[in-house]
């Protein structure tokens, strides 16, 4: 249940942040899309929405917040948990519900509030999809949001970071039919979160090599990850030396993209956006540099395509 | 009874995924044609026998010795026969078994009996996560056979699984049972959070008091009849549960109520505690 | 250079019914004759010109989310491996976009029609078509909910809105106008829908369904384009939408028009229990008014995926189902919906589904005004239009399919009453020369000299479910694409564009409501023409009205 920030703009009167940060880590939100715009259907601005902050602790985004919610760290996927219950009218146990550092007539007012809304609208961080639960958490908040819609209109996004992922993900799927951590190794694509996404590949040593394009995982990987990247062959396309390109076999300077190389971004609601680059690099942009490695690899005696005996249909 | 007997040379340095290993696969061929089956380390395509030394021709029972832990798919779809691994095992071991046994008497991976429909698992060591559970995106997990895990497992357990019996000796993690739609979970070592969330229906049973979710109530205390049979068939696997009056009963709790779902959760209470 | 020699020619457009005779290719088109080159001999095979998918949903943010919501169903299917000469992939309800270009490709199809695109992720359609490989493809931009739109007929300004139509049909880079549930996806962004066509909308106090239709009829007219109106009807898939759906075609009277899978639209009774057939009304009323043409949307037993612009008919299917549902609602212009389905023969519903379809096909009398579609993939996946073709010619056939239903659906349903069986000749109209020039592509669908060179070679077999599903050859722009069931090359396609004439004055109208209303620049509003690949352009004709 998504919709484009347009919508949000245009029509949403509830706006729940969820585990997230947006004044310190997208700081245009509230200004371009969320809280401040005034919309077709929202004329006074600000003054007709309600904003939500649900996180565990007070963060500076907590000052544009009409009533914040302190959840106790690892207790979100309980808490949604519970509202999902109380929209539907059904019991839950109050002690349980306590653990979560909100009381059950806490959390009911929060229900009656989303039903009371016109368009409300979760935009959920890393606070909630990168902690214990993980994309459960995500999951869960989705599902909410798809429930609230027996009652009024409501709708789920992530907060989107880090340059392009949006556009990663998107054109993953679109070649691939996956969003991310596939495996292309059998000559087409499979899709398994835990064993083919980096994180748990690199921990567990599975990868032989390493191409790394556009992140820097030497700095926020966990330890085990960054020794085995130090490991094995690495190679690092990136404008800056980075933590990466230290520990790397080889690193490769390309051209900032959207500032000398053109492209197309999407936005974390999956607008596309074209990339007018305006100033010269003196460095490749990483289309090229990939161009000319595929070429040579392309260049190589091919692979024999795999004949396998007949296996059991699944 | 004729055996095939593959022992591993040395540990692949990527995973090696050997969908073939099956009887299904195996038991009609010579060990000529054994020896060259197609494995994959990686990208590349291999020999059965560049990993793999061969003893015997093909038959139902096939013996891995030796530390399989990145050998993937061992198993998958089997639908006869036994597949014994003297070392670890590695992902998805047995997904979507139809019939036959497995046993490791290593550690096992994620996704052991991964939409299984049929057949035993038993791990001696511990298990990852997902036991039995759906891939990603599949509304249903296992759908019969029984899992036995002699250690603990990761998270997951079950996850959407409808039907058939996991059994875990050792403590399991986060989320088990979650989503199930039937079927049982017996937790002889407990468990961490989230136990039976988003339970539709099936019963989980725990020998060890759990943190529950808000969304479960409590409803009596007491020893269901079922449970006998199902400990009759688990003690003659060597898997223990309590069910008589004398020891104790269990406390049963239902939900999970954000469905709203059906499913129960028993946990173990001996008197005087 | 290439001569296809000695096949059975089908091509209606040119009234060739079976007659034994060459055709010869230059430069990428049919010509009267070569010298040199490539021989195919095809003695004993069908010759057809290339298959022309008139509706179907291949590319773009509706479909990349369903494909996001069904890994399960990629695994399910065949996955393509990579070779030399093609990447690897996935098939299934979704196919990934190089997969798509070679499964139609693959059943000697050679031009597409993406019927569903907003103009605010067209840069995301036309990224994705230019990954679909071998065929041509056009675009039908999203209008009838487009808010600005809606304003200017609330207004009664519809000179201005023919001018708004027309700046973001360039805007888009689309080929023609699409309407889906008109009101309805509007009224859905309150959770509401617009049911009835005289009715206002939610929001409005004067726009009504009717009117939106009507004015979008007379701009496309109007423009010249060289596709009518695409409409989807309100009330799709709900019992007793039929009445709707009449009322529709009245209001499109002096107006070309064309219905988009009008099996969704053609249902009786008053709730799921009493759903039944109402085709034979339906074919009735259409028949005796050739300003229409339509295409099946055809439903086939089995798993799909339903993707949509009518988001308030994709939630009452998940209330239905209580399965995955998504939804993504876009910004003053339109909104999707996403619903795993499975199409079952037990159930009643499905099977009246399943009859329709094959019932306006066999009604309706003129093949040129009935297009072979399965709104792709929401009945079916489109590899799979080889089963209906089947159906289609062979009555036998269709009756032993019938036995499989619920007795109930018999009484529901006029399939058991219809003999027809389509000949190779009508076959070739409904899956390329008729879908061609609704489209209004002159040089597609025939094999006339001077068309584009895309042609399908098959086997001249009884069995033509496996004749239709492995073509012996595929020919696009000249080039042998497939050859023995396998790609010998990927070519790239072309892209159909249209450009409409407008004031130039009208951005300056549109800017500022723009800047407010949305939240980019309205400098990267429109698709940059860079971005279409080997773009060729179809003129508008003046006023047909």
């Amino acid at each position: 249940m998504t919709c484009t920030l347009g919508e949000v703009k245009n029509r949403a009167d509830l706006i729940v942040y969820w585990g997230g940060n947006p004044a310190e880590c997208h700081p245009r939100h509230f200004t371009k899309y969320a809280l401040m715009p005034k919309g077709r259907f929202v004329p006074n601005g600000r003054k007709d929405r309600t904003m939500v902050l649900v996180d565990i602790r007070e963060t500076p985004s907590v000052k544009a917040a009409d009533i914040f919610l302190q959840v106790r760290p690892a207790k979100d996927f309980e808490m949604i948990t519970v509202l999902r219950a109380l929209v539907k009218g059904q019991p839950v146990d109050p002690q349980l519900v306590a653990d979560t550092g909100l009381t059950v007539e806490q959390l009911q007012e929060f229900v009656d509030l989303m039903k009371k809304a016109r368009f409300g609208v979760f935009f959920f961080g890393m606070g909630l999809s990168m902690t214990r639960g993980k994309h459960m958490n995500s999951a869960a908040l989705l599902t909410l949001a798809a429930e609230l819609n027996a009652f009024t209109k409501f709708v789920a996004m992530p907060m989107r970071g880090h340059g392009n992922v949006t556009g990663g993900d998107v054109i993953m799927r679109w070649t691939t039919g996956y969003p991310f951590g596939v495996n292309l190794a059998r000559g087409y694509p499979r899709f398994n979160p835990g064993e083919y996404s980096t994180i748990d590949l690199l921990i567990r040593g599975d990868a032989d090599a390493a191409l790394i394009l556009g992140a820097d995982p030497g700095a926020t990987m966990p330890q085990p990850c960054i020794d085995h990247l130090a490991r094995i062959p690495t190679i690092v396309l990136d404008p800056k030396v980075t933590h990466t390109s230290r520990l790397a076999r080889v690193h490769i300077t390309t051209a900032v993209t959207g500032i000398s190389a053109p492209g197309t971004a999407y936005r974390m609601d999956e607008i596309p956006l074209p990339l007018r680059p305006v100033l010269k690099s003196p460095y490749p942009t990483d289309e090229e540099v990939l161009r000319r490695i595929y070429k040579a690899v392309a260049a190589k005696p091919p692979l024999a395509v795999p004949v396998m005996p007949e296996l059991a249909a699944v | 009874m004729s055996k095939t007997i593959f022992s591993l040379k040395e540990r692949p340095s990527v995973p090696l995924e050997v969908e073939v290993f099956t009887p299904d696969v195996i038991a009609p061929l010579s060990r000529d044609e054994i020896r060259a089956l197609p494995v994959f380390l990686g990208k590349r395509q291999c020999r059965l026998d560049d990993f793999f030394e061969v003893e015997g021709a093909g038959s139902d029972e096939l013996e891995i010795h030796g530390d399989a832990g990145r050998v993937k798919w061992i198993g998958r779809g089997m639908t006869r026969g036994r597949i014994t691994i003297h070392g670890d095992a590695g992902m998805h071991l047995g997904a979507y078994l139809k019939g036959g046994t497995i046993e490791v008497t290593g550690n096992a991976s994620d996704w052991v009996g991964a939409e299984m429909t049929a057949g035993l698992i038993r791990i001696g060591g511990n298990a990852g996560g997902q036991i039995g559970a759906a891939y990603r995106g599949s509304l249903r997990g296992m759908k019969g056979g029984t899992i036995l895990v002699e250690g603990s497992a990761g998270i997951e357990v079950g996850m959407r699984m409808r039907r058939g019996i996991i059994a875990v000796k050792g403590p399991v993690r986060d989320f088990a049972g979650l989503q199930m739609k039937g079927g049982t979970i017996v937790l002889m070592g407990g468990a961490e959070i989230r136990t039976g969330a988003w339970m539709v229906r099936g019963t989980i049973i725990s020998l060890v008091p759990l943190r529950l979710m808000p969304t479960f109530s409590y409803a009596c205390a007491y020893n269901p009849t079922f449970l006998r049979i199902y400990a009759k068939h688990l003690q003659a696997m060597g898997f223990t549960i309590p069910c008589e009056d004398q020891a104790g009963a269990y406390q049963r709790y239902t939900g999970d109520t954000s469905v709203p779902g059906k499913g129960e959760i028993l946990v173990w209470r001996p008197h005087g505690s | 250079m290439l001569r296809i020699k000695g096949g059975k020619v089908y091509d209606p457009a040119n009234g060739v019914n079976g007659v034994a005779k060459d055709v010869c290719v230059g430069d990428g088109k049919i010509v009267a004759e070569v010298e040199g080159g490539r021989t195919i001999d095809a003695t004993g095979m069908v010759v057809f010109p290339g298959g022309v998918d008139v509706h179907t949903h291949v590319a773009g943010a509706a479909l990349n989310f369903a494909r996001a919501m069904i890994p399960e169903d990629h695994r399910r299917h065949k996955h393509f491996v990579r070779t030399l000469t093609t990447r690897g992939g996935i098939g299934g309800s979704t196919p990934t976009t190089f997969i798509t270009g070679y499964l139609y490709a693959g059943l000697g199809y050679t031009t597409v029609n993406e019927a569903a695109m907003p103009i605010l992720s067209a840069r995301h359609t036309h990224e994705e078509l230019r990954d679909t490989p071998i065929v041509d493809k056009s675009c039908l931009v999203l209008m009838a909910n487009n808010e600005m739109l809606l304003d200017q007929i609330e207004a009664g300004e519809l000179e201005r809105a023919r001018h708004i139509v027309a700046w973001n049909i360039w805007a888009a880079k689309a080929y023609g106008v699409k309407a889906v549930n008109p009101g309805g996806v509007t009224a859905w962004k309150w959770g509401k829908d617009a049911k009835s066509l005289n009715e206002p909308i939610a929001g409005f106090s004067k726009a009504t369904p009717g009117k939106i239709i009507s004015a979008l009829a007379n701009i496309v007219d109007d423009l010249g384009l060289p596709h009518p109106l695409h409409l989807h009807c309100n009330n799709l898939g709900a019992p007793g939408n039929y009445v709707t759906t009449l009322e529709t075609m009245k209001l499109l009277d002096g107006n070309r028009a064309h219905m988009a899978h009008l099996q969704y639209h053609a249902y009786g009774g008053d709730d799921w229990s009493t759903m039944r057939s109402e085709s034979v009304l339906i074919a009735e009323y259409f028949n005796a008014h050739p300003n229409l043409t339509t295409d099946a949307g055809a439903v086939l037993f089995g798993d799909t995926v339903t993707i949509t612009a009518d988001g308030p008919w994709q939630h009452i299917l998940y209330k239905l189902t209580g399965r995955k549902w998504g939804n993504i609602d876009v910004e003053n212009e339109t909104g999707c919906g996403v619903v795993p389905y499975v199409y079952k023969e037990k159930n009643l519903v499905n099977a009246v589904q399943w009859a329709v379809g094959l019932e306006l096909l066999l009604l309706i009398d003129d093949p040129w005004r009935v297009y072979l579609t399965t709104d792709h993939p929401n009945g079916a996946a489109f590899w799979r239009y080889p089963e209906i073709i089947r159906l289609l010619m062979d009555a036998q056939f269709r009756r032993e399919q019938l036995k499989k239903l619920p007795p109930k659906a018999l009484k529901r349903i006029f399939l058991a009453e219809l003999n027809r069986e389509y000949t190779l000749y009508e076959i070739a109209i409904i899956t390329s020369a008729g879908p061609a020039r609704a489209l209004g592509l002159p040089q597609k669908g025939n094999l006339g000299i001077g068309a584009d060179a895309d042609v399908a070679i098959y086997n001249d077999s009884k069995d033509v479910f496996q004749m239709f599903s492995y073509p012996r050859y595929v020919i696009k722009g000249g080039e042998v694409v497939i050859e023995e069931g396998e790609i010998r090359k990927t070519v790239e396609g072309k892209g159909l564009l249209v450009r409409p004439t407008f004031d130039n004055k009208i951005s300056d109208f549109i800017r500022p409501l723009f800047q407010q209303y949305y939240t980019m620049a309205f400098d990267n509003y429109p698709v940059e023409i860079e971005r279409i690949e080997h773009p060729e352009f179809r003129p508008c004709k003046q006023s047909s009205r």
